[in-house]
């Protein structure tokens, strides 16, 4: 993937800079020049692309930025009116809050405070009602969900209540928790929740409950390289040492070869470093401007509109404070 | 929203100006210190969160003879604008092609 | 709420510890479930709406 000398040299206890040192001179021409993006793996909520010719400063950037700063909407308040479970109303409260909600943050607005009016733009209502039971038909069972009727309360027994006109503005199934399966309470007969709850829009430097990511994180890319040839026994040593699919063995005049096959996805563990006959055999380095990005969604947002959201929460910050400073001068 | 302001600084310098941004962190203010630390008329830059519970973040420019702090600012500002940009042109192209390559209907 | 001799004649609701059932006691009664004779009862929840933060 890359025909780039590594910036980085694992020695065996510590980093080396290689040779040629990285450009830490930064123009916008020079990253203009420089920049690519590489896709290599997209489904609807995992991503992983390469940016490459980047800075560490930017690509920190964006990964703060789509923790902290793309909001999405999630539960803020529970009204309870009735809990006879045994799970405390606070506990229960908060189980709730952390339930992914599948609405796209992009039709609803922030709250303009916190003592505000529900509006249909800034908040989604839900209900939650249950009775546990016993269950008369099957008496001589012992699993619980043939003698209990009702008794396990899961994220699909949230009922959306739509405010003003969020009926027609808003189909059922866009408005609903991502998850029909996460246990938010078990109950035995004679247990009853009756609540409604209260979502908006935040953003996760407020709560994590609102982060659109279950991870953002970039890594550099690895680059090895065999100093001589390895062969035998000591190369099937030399493949464990790394991850699978890094070192390659190859037959080569009757004997077994290591070639390096694909160091992208080497952990960089350094495991060759405990094989004396080993350690001069390779170097190990990272490419110090090729960062691996990968976005794994919640399921609110798919994984590149979480980027490109990024992208436009940075833009539009500087935009706004460039009009602050203008205003104030 | 965030507020740019000016701190207290003694003498009244154009030169050397610390610049309060309110709710604003690491990440916009390593992001513009790396930007504007790079300009060749600039002498210093750097930036701090005075306190982690304060949602507020210090940035200082000091700038070689003759130049103007806020307009190192506003130039950062606007080169990070250009890199946004850019960045998300080449996303979006790479998405496209990605997206015709392998027949994904997202 | 104090309404002097009004109040001990009103039958208060107490919940069966055993089998749940909903029990109208008044002053001086056995305390004891009408169903299945159980002696723990309980008082129900109060009606009111409690709010609480998500977080």
């Amino acid at each position: 993937m890359s025909n780039k000398e590594p910036g980085l040299i694992s020695l065996e206890y510590k980093n080396v800079r290689a040779g040629k040192e990285l450009d830490t001179t930064w123009t916008y021409k020079k990253f203009q020049e420089n920049f690519r993006v590489v896709i290599v793996r997209c489904e609807n909520y995992e991503m992983e692309f390469d940016l490459i010719g980047i800075h560490p400063f930017l690509a920190n950037a964006f990964r703060r930025i789509m923790i902290s700063d793309v909001p999405t909407m999630a539960i803020e308040k529970v009204h309870i009116y009735n809990n006879t479970s045994v799970m405390q109303d606070e506990i229960l409260a908060h189980r709730l809050g952390l339930v992914p909600l599948k609405a796209d943050p992009g039709l609803f607005e922030f709250k303009e405070s916190e003592t505000s009016e529900a509006t249909a733009q800034d908040t989604l209502q839900f209900e939650l009602k249950m009775k546990c039971s016993k269950n008369k038909e099957n008496k001589d069972s012992s699993r619980h969900d043939d003698i209990y009727k009702n008794h396990h309360v899961l994220s699909k027994h949230i009922k959306w209540m739509p405010i003003g006109n969020q009926a027609e503005l808003h189909k059922e199934e866009n408005i609903r928790p991502i998850h029909d399966d996460i246990s938010l309470l078990k109950m035995r007969p004679g247990h009853e929740i009756d609540l409604q709850m209260f979502a908006v829009k935040g953003t996760g430097r407020d709560h994590a409950k609102f982060s659109p990511v279950a991870t953002a994180f970039y890594r550099l890319l690895p680059d090895i390289k065999l100093t001589r040839t390895v062969e035998g026994e000591q190369a099937e040593r030399l493949q464990k040492c790394f991850s699978p699919g890094v070192i390659a063995l190859r037959k080569s005049e009757g004997k077994c070869v290591a070639v390096v096959n694909d160091s992208r996805y080497d952990m960089c563990s350094r495991n060759v470093f405990k094989h004396d006959d080993l350690k001069d055999s390779v170097v190990m380095g990272r490419i110090e401007d090729h960062f691996i990005f990968t976005i794994e969604s919640v399921g609110n947002l798919k994984s590149h509109q979480i980027f490109k959201e990024a992208i436009n929460i940075l833009k539009k910050k500087c935009k706004t404070l460039l009009d602050e400073i203008d205003i104030s001068n | 929203m965030p507020v740019s302001q000016l701190a207290d600084v003694g003498d009244n310098n154009e030169e050397c100006k610390t610049f309060v941004f309110e709710q604003e962190g690491h990440t916009l203010g390593n992001a513009l210190r790396c930007i504007i630390s790079n300009y060749k008329d600039v002498e210093f830059c750097g930036y701090t969160v005075p306190h982690p519970s304060e949602d507020k973040m210090h940035f200082r420019i000091q700038m070689c003879k003759g130049g103007t702090a806020i307009d190192a600012l506003k130039r950062g500002l606007k080169d990070l604008i250009l890199v946004c940009e850019h960045t998300e042109k080449q996303f979006d192209e790479e998405f496209l092609s990605f997206s015709a390559k392998n027949g994904l209907n997202l | 709420m104090s309404e002097g001799g009004k109040e001990s004649k009103t039958p208060m609701v107490y919940i069966c510890g055993e089998c749940h059932n909903e029990n109208e006691i008044r002053p001086r009664d056995p305390i004891r479930c009408r169903e299945c004779g159980y002696r723990i009862m309980y008082k129900k929840r109060t009606k009111r709406l409690i709010v609480f933060d998500a977080r």
